[in-house]
């Protein structure tokens, strides 16, 4: 009876696919303002006669339009417009919580991300690396993630599906967790309703612990669990080959969230942070080996019996090889986690090497993947408008990171080696300032490093604009049969 | 009345979240301040205006087909 009722074909709901579009249309438009203004501050950093005296774009003010434009605007509008995505088609039904509300959510989330970055120019900042809105903004944030939190939780309890495909697993981690995240790290008191400046609840190495806590926690659950929700939907589908082992997902997913949230404290190694604590967050810090390759390994491995796809879908070697870069990105992550390791790493840019190897490599190139296969799909068109263009992008992209992070990695180690390097006399051999003009050519070639990707980038607006609008893609969109013998509700369930 | 619920909850939130960006703005001890509780309000009331187009769009809509 179940199989007859599993045959028989099915009414597509009427998905809310008009949000979905404008996430991937703010996505693509916060990508280029957060590689632009990347581009700029390495600018700055290499010749800093680029500060132009002007102080809304100095490098402080900056860096963090920077990073919450990669991170949260770019990365945040992903997760908001995949999730829509993936939870409607996984669940077969349509958003709950009616039009208006999912407009909220993204015309709310916009609005924090202009008042925020607005916010940094001006020069207003709580002075935490990730967590820099003041606490109105902050409040702002936690009504639209509130009504984010509605939306996906009442999608998945209207589901017409009876079981929960594990993308949304990590969609929900990332979202509760992030929640959680928020309203722990910036709990202010306000000295006034009526001023934008107020004092941290916490103090001392109490504060920076929580500010880690949540700083290593922005990483593991908005740059982590969310895009591995993005990675269990988009490869299975792009590759028309169902994951690897959902058994392995599900191990995936229960030891990374058990895991990710200890982690926090090895950004404080050899700081007034007790030595236990330190401890605790290293050893769980190598911990996240396991899940972290256990994922990559299911990622990698849902290409089985696909891999010749590589050669011709340039969306799948973009989110294939930002799996590669996961890996990567994830053993180096431990390694420098290490107490001795860290000695020498951390305040040096190989620090800043790592973090561009997981949101460049892994991020940045899941979200390129993701957004090749979603653009065709739901302006309905035929094809990508040139697949040469994207072949084009990725390896321009590959080489930008390559230029990166292997200059970022010399830097860094010799940095660390000239401040602790001593004479035999016991005195410092270095002053700062050697070691400043030490790095300035590779400051120049990760100003390069970045330029490509910028340039890579440019070339994937323009081909996908062009998808949108040519003739040559006007025909509507035919998904590939799936492979012999393969049932087609198996590569994603729910579809 | 042909108002869904969700029209009308979202829309007496951004009232009233519009409300207290006027309220803010009128007080505020610093540019930061103002700059948001203003734009808050702006935000609210094109948000309002964006309501109010959709209804009456869809009531059109379906007069016409």
């Amino acid at each position: 009876m179940a199989d007859v009722a599993l045959a028989m074909p099915r009414p597509v709901p009427d998905y809310n696919e008009a949000v979905v579009k404008k996430f991937v249309i703010a996505a693509v438009f916060w990508a280029i303002v957060a590689f632009l203004v990347g581009v700029y501050l390495a600018t700055e950093l290499a010749w800093p006669q680029f500060n132009l005296g002007l102080s809304f774009i100095n490098f402080g003010r900056l860096r963090p339009v920077h990073t919450s434009a990669g991170i949260f605007a770019f990365g945040g509008s992903m997760l908001f417009g995949t999730s829509f995505y993936v939870v409607q088609r996984t669940c077969r039904t349509r958003l709950f919580g009616g039009e208006a509300l999912a407009n909220f959510v993204f015309w709310g989330y916009q609005f924090f991300i202009v008042m925020a970055a607005l916010s940094y120019v001006m020069g207003f900042s709580k002075s935490q690396e990730y967590a820099e809105p003041q606490w109105h903004i902050d409040l702002w944030l936690t009504i639209v993630w509130v009504a984010y939190a509605v939306i996906f939780i009442g999608t998945l309890m209207k589901r017409e599906e009876p079981h929960i495909y594990v993308a949304n697993w990590f969609y929900l981690a990332f979202i509760l967790t992030v929640a959680v995240l928020h309203i722990g790290n910036n709990l202010v008191v306000p000295i006034s309703v009526f001023s934008s400046q107020g004092y941290s609840m916490a103090s001392g190495v109490q504060n920076a612990m929580i500010q880690w806590w949540y700083g290593h926690n922005a990483v593991g659950f908005f740059l982590t669990a969310g895009f591995l929700g993005m990675m269990y939907y988009f490869i299975p589908k792009a590759a028309n080959r169902p994951v690897y082992s959902y058994r392995l997902s599900v191990v995936h997913f229960w030891s990374l969230v058990f895991l990710y949230i200890w982690a926090g404290p090895h950004h404080l190694h050899w700081t007034a942070l007790p030595d236990w604590t330190q401890t605790l967050g290293m050893a769980f810090s190598i911990m996240l080996w396991m899940p972290s390759w256990g994922g990559m390994i299911n990622g990698l491995m849902t290409l089985s019996g696909a891999w010749d796809k590589l050669r011709t879908d340039p969306g799948l070697r973009f989110s294939v090889t930002a799996v590669g870069f996961y890996g990567m990105a994830t053993f180096e992550g431990p390694v420098m986690s290490v107490r001795d390791v860290n000695a020498l790493s951390h305040y040096t840019d190989w620090g800043i090497g790592h973090v561009h190897s997981g949101v460049l490599g892994w991020v940045a190139f899941i979200s390129f993947g993701a957004l090749y296969y979603l653009v065709p799909v739901l302006w309905k068109r035929s094809a990508l408008y040139s697949t040469r263009l994207a072949s084009w992008h990725y390896w321009i992209a590959t080489l930008g990171i390559v230029f990166y992070i292997t200059s970022m990695w010399v830097a860094g180690i010799m940095q660390g080696l000239m401040w602790r390097a001593y004479d035999q006399f016991g005195f410092l051999q270095y002053s700062f300032a050697e070691s400043v003009v030490a790095v300035h050519p590779y400051y120049v070639i990760r100003l390069l490093g970045g330029l490509m990707f910028l340039g890579g980038a440019l070339i994937m607006v323009y081909n996908l604009i062009q998808t949108v609008r040519s003739r040559t893609t006007e025909q509507p969109v035919m998904r590939l049969a799936p492979l012999a013998g393969l049932d087609p509700t198996l590569a994603v369930a729910g579809e | 009345m042909d108002i869904e619920p969700s029209d009308l909850i979202v829309g007496l939130l951004m009232a009233a979240l519009g409300l207290t960006g006027l309220i803010l703005a009128s007080g505020a001890m610093d540019d930061g301040m103002y700059v948001f509780g203003f734009s808050l309000f702006v935000f609210a009331c094109v948000f309002e205006f964006g309501l109010m187009r959709r209804h009456f769009d869809k009531r059109e809509a379906g007069r016409h087909g």
